[in-house]
């Protein structure tokens, strides 16, 4: 079979939303089975080991699988069409089919209960060995995308020497690079330490593998929000017809991020001990820069969306919020998934700010954050880009506009319901990752009526996310061929994609050096902490079986 | 494409922003360093095949208010799982794992530490005055089918009023907050006496 762009998009994109359909069901399953003291009918009760492989599973996909298929999938499509440059299409066929075998292989392991060890799989818990050559075999075929992307891109840079680099494609080249920077020290720990474990029984140092996981752990988190961050920068001005505020300042913002995503992991180890406050703290500054980035979008997408609302009329302090084009799904998807990062996102400083964490750690709070941040951008941003795919790239018109509606509203205010309760009793100390938190009766009275809030939190989101996946796949299936509900990117038009050239911006080699010079420094200390002391490896256990 | 009108404002923006970056950095800074309050830093490899003879679980008073609590974590249990101290003022923890990773928390206080298998964390927790009553202790990270049922119980006696402080908070309740003010980690690293 001949893989093209447009045919490697298709089938990454829409399996996106069969694993969404999914580990979506799993989270309703998990949020309900949480509540103290709630009986639940057979079908929704959900009793241990169960309940922590149906988390495994909501975990691997909705947070690893989903964003490597369709962001993988939005750029083999969207990029083509902006470089006119075609991608390499034996290197598609490679990453295509690495990707599908490695992610139906870790899913078949886990939903088989091979594999209870969680997202996050710390040793010395050790899983399947299927598990983990899954997960490598994955992330590698999504080098083999990056391969053909950068190929591709080099090949425009020569052919358009002297011009600025579109910024939709800047982004993804971001999203690509803090990809690499994330997924190295991951690869390099599974090789060395987790397949060896699991397969062989070899004998692993725990600090060690946490440091290398959370290398890889933060970092996972920009190239969840970058690709949606490109395309508010991309797709917002085109839709209100003029240009983004400050394209260089876009540019700088996506420079921060390639810098400072990755050098920021042991915020995720602040209360792991056998790390020196003083790298915990070097971590600490690193995290609130990398803040700096998101608050140069907001304020340039909202000038953005200023300017464009004036040149529609809107007039007043606040008139041209009103000339906004609400009625467009997408235009609205992109909007809100910035409001509600920007919510998320300042939780997130909350849990980056060193002493605080310790109220924080491993709390309730923690999902009550990630899912306004990764959950609402791969939910609401990714979804609402996907309607504006259905006209470019599936050639669908949306099934049922409703449906689009619905779920960016019922997700969103089950959204806010879920997480403030989650924040609430997190920061009266209820643990994540339980499937049952009454301790014999001995819970703290405060966690029990919020728990019981954030489930009917969970079933608008769920019914928000039925509704999403409805609109998109309901579309592939039954929508029309003729006919368009809503408008696609429009991509080559109106004005022409390339900028003005900045030779500063646009040195993008120099700023993966000073990447990987920063991330060298960020974490030659700790890892000299752990090797200097000596390692103090620890048998495996098997607690995957079920 | 260059639209330069209003981009002053772009710049005010870059100023506030590194100036909400910079306060933050720097009041992090001044409770790090200046009051000394820093997350469970310590820690001493251990050989968990030899846990049995080297490292002996238990509460152990070591002068009036001052206590060393050694506890030991495994599947599905803190040991000891029930602990009573009277007026502490300083306890030095030591807590380790016979297995994989676990979490240590006292609910309703900040302590808050990970316990990891081939390694003892140790950390000094000098509670609120005012903490008194019974305390839920869990572990907060998965360990294996029986997670939620790991638990173990502090309760803090007070017998002397003058330990205990002006505002004693009898409510008893389990979920109750410490005042941060008082609490204190520091990365100490406790001799066996």
């Amino acid at each position: 079979m001949r893989v093209n762009e447009e045919l490697f998009a298709k089938i990454t994109i829409a399996f996106s939303f069969v694993i969404m359909a999914v580990g979506g069901t799993f989270g309703l399953l998990q949020a309900l089975n949480r509540v103290p003291f709630l009986s639940l009918p057979g079908a929704l009760d959900v009793s241990d080991p169960t309940y922590y492989r149906i988390l495994t599973c909501h975990g691997v996909c909705l947070a690893v699988a989903i964003p490597i298929y369709w962001i993988t999938g939005l750029a083999a499509f969207v990029s083509p069409r902006i470089l006119k440059v075609e991608l390499d299409k034996r290197l598609l066929a490679l990453s295509l089919a690495m990707m599908l075998v490695g992610g139906v292989m870790a899913t078949i392991v886990i939903l088989a209960g091979k594999a209870n060890v969680l997202y996050t799989f710390y040793a010395p818990m050790t899983a399947h060995p299927g598990f983990y050559w899954g997960a490598a075999l994955l992330i590698l075929g999504s080098w083999v995308f990056i391969a053909a992307f950068v190929k591709q891109y080099l090949q425009w840079r020569r052919l358009n020497p002297g011009v600025g680099t579109p910024i939709a494609i800047y982004g993804l080249l971001a999203t690509f690079i803090v990809w690499i920077e994330a997924t190295t020290p991951l690869v390099i720990t599974v090789l060395k330490d987790f397949i060896p474990m699991s397969m062989f029984g070899k004998h692993v140092d725990v600090l060690e593998t946490r440091t290398w996981f959370w290398f890889f752990g933060h970092a996972l988190v920009y190239f969840w929000l970058l690709p949606v961050v490109a395309m508010w920068y991309y797709l917002i001005p085109k839709k209100l017809g003029v240009p983004l505020f400050s394209e260089s300042m876009a540019k700088v913002a996506f420079i921060l991020f390639i810098l400072a995503s990755t050098p920021v992991g042991l915020h995720h180890q602040f209360t792991d001990p056998g790390l020196a406050a003083e790298y915990k703290f070097m971590h600490t500054i690193l995290t609130l820069i990398v803040a700096t980035p998101s608050m140069l979008t907001g304020f340039n997408i909202l000038a953005t969306m200023e300017r464009g609302g004036r040149a529609r009329g809107g007039n007043g302090l606040l008139g041209w919020l009103a000339k906004q084009p609400w009625k467009d799904p997408v235009y609205l998807g992109l909007v809100t998934s910035m409001i509600i990062f920007g919510i998320g996102g300042i939780t997130g400083i909350i849990n980056a700010s060193y002493q605080l964490n310790m109220v924080v750690h491993n709390t309730a709070w923690v999902p009550g954050h990630f899912h306004m941040t990764v959950g609402n951008m791969v939910v609401i941003g990714y979804t609402t880009i996907t309607y504006a795919l259905l006209a470019d790239l599936f050639k669908r018109k949306l099934i049922s506009k409703t449906a689009a509606y619905s779920h960016i509203l019922l997700w969103s205010i089950g959204l806010f319901i879920f997480s403030l309760a989650y924040y609430y009793v997190g920061l009266h100390g209820a643990p994540r990752r339980t499937s049952n938190i009454e301790y014999g009766g001995l819970l703290p009275s405060t966690w029990i009526l919020p728990m019981e809030i954030s489930a009917i939190g969970a079933i608008l989101m769920f019914s928000g996310g039925v509704a999403a996946v409805y609109a998109v796949l309901g579309s592939l299936l039954f929508g029309k061929t003729k006919g368009v509900a809503i408008e696609g990117m429009k991509i080559g038009n109106p004005h022409p994609e390339t900028t003005e050239f900045n030779p500063l911006l646009e040195n993008l080699k120099m700023w993966v050096i000073f990447a990987a010079v920063l991330i060298i420094v960020a974490y030659i200390f700790p890892f000299y902490e752990i090797f200097s002391r000596g390692i103090s490896p620890v048998p495996p256990v098997e607690t995957g079986l079920s | 494409m260059a639209n330069d009108e209003g981009i002053i404002y772009e710049y005010v923006w870059i100023v506030i922003v590194s100036a909400i970056v910079a306060g933050m950095a720097a009041s992090l800074a001044y409770y790090g360093i200046a009051l000394d309050l820093n997350p469970a830093c310590n820690a001493t490899p251990i050989d968990v095949g030899t846990l049995t003879e080297n490292f002996q679980p238990g509460v152990k008073q070591l002068g009036p208010g001052i206590y060393q609590v050694n506890i030991l974590a495994g599947q599905f249990f803190w040991n000891p799982n029930k602990i009573v101290l009277e007026d502490p003022v300083r306890i030095e923890f030591r807590i380790t794992s016979k297995d994989v990773v676990h979490g240590f928390e006292i609910v309703g206080t900040n302590v808050n530490v990970m316990v990891i298998p081939g390694y003892v964390a140790e950390f000094v927790w000098e509670p609120p005055k005012n903490a008194q009553g019974k305390y839920l202790i869990i572990c907060h990270e998965y360990c294996g089918v029986g997670h939620q049922f790991m638990k173990a119980e502090l309760e803090i006696k007070r017998t002397n009023t003058l330990l205990s402080g002006d505002s004693i908070n009898t409510t008893g309740d389990l979920g109750k907050f410490s005042e941060v003010k008082y609490l204190e980690f520091k990365g100490v690293i406790v001799d066996e006496g």
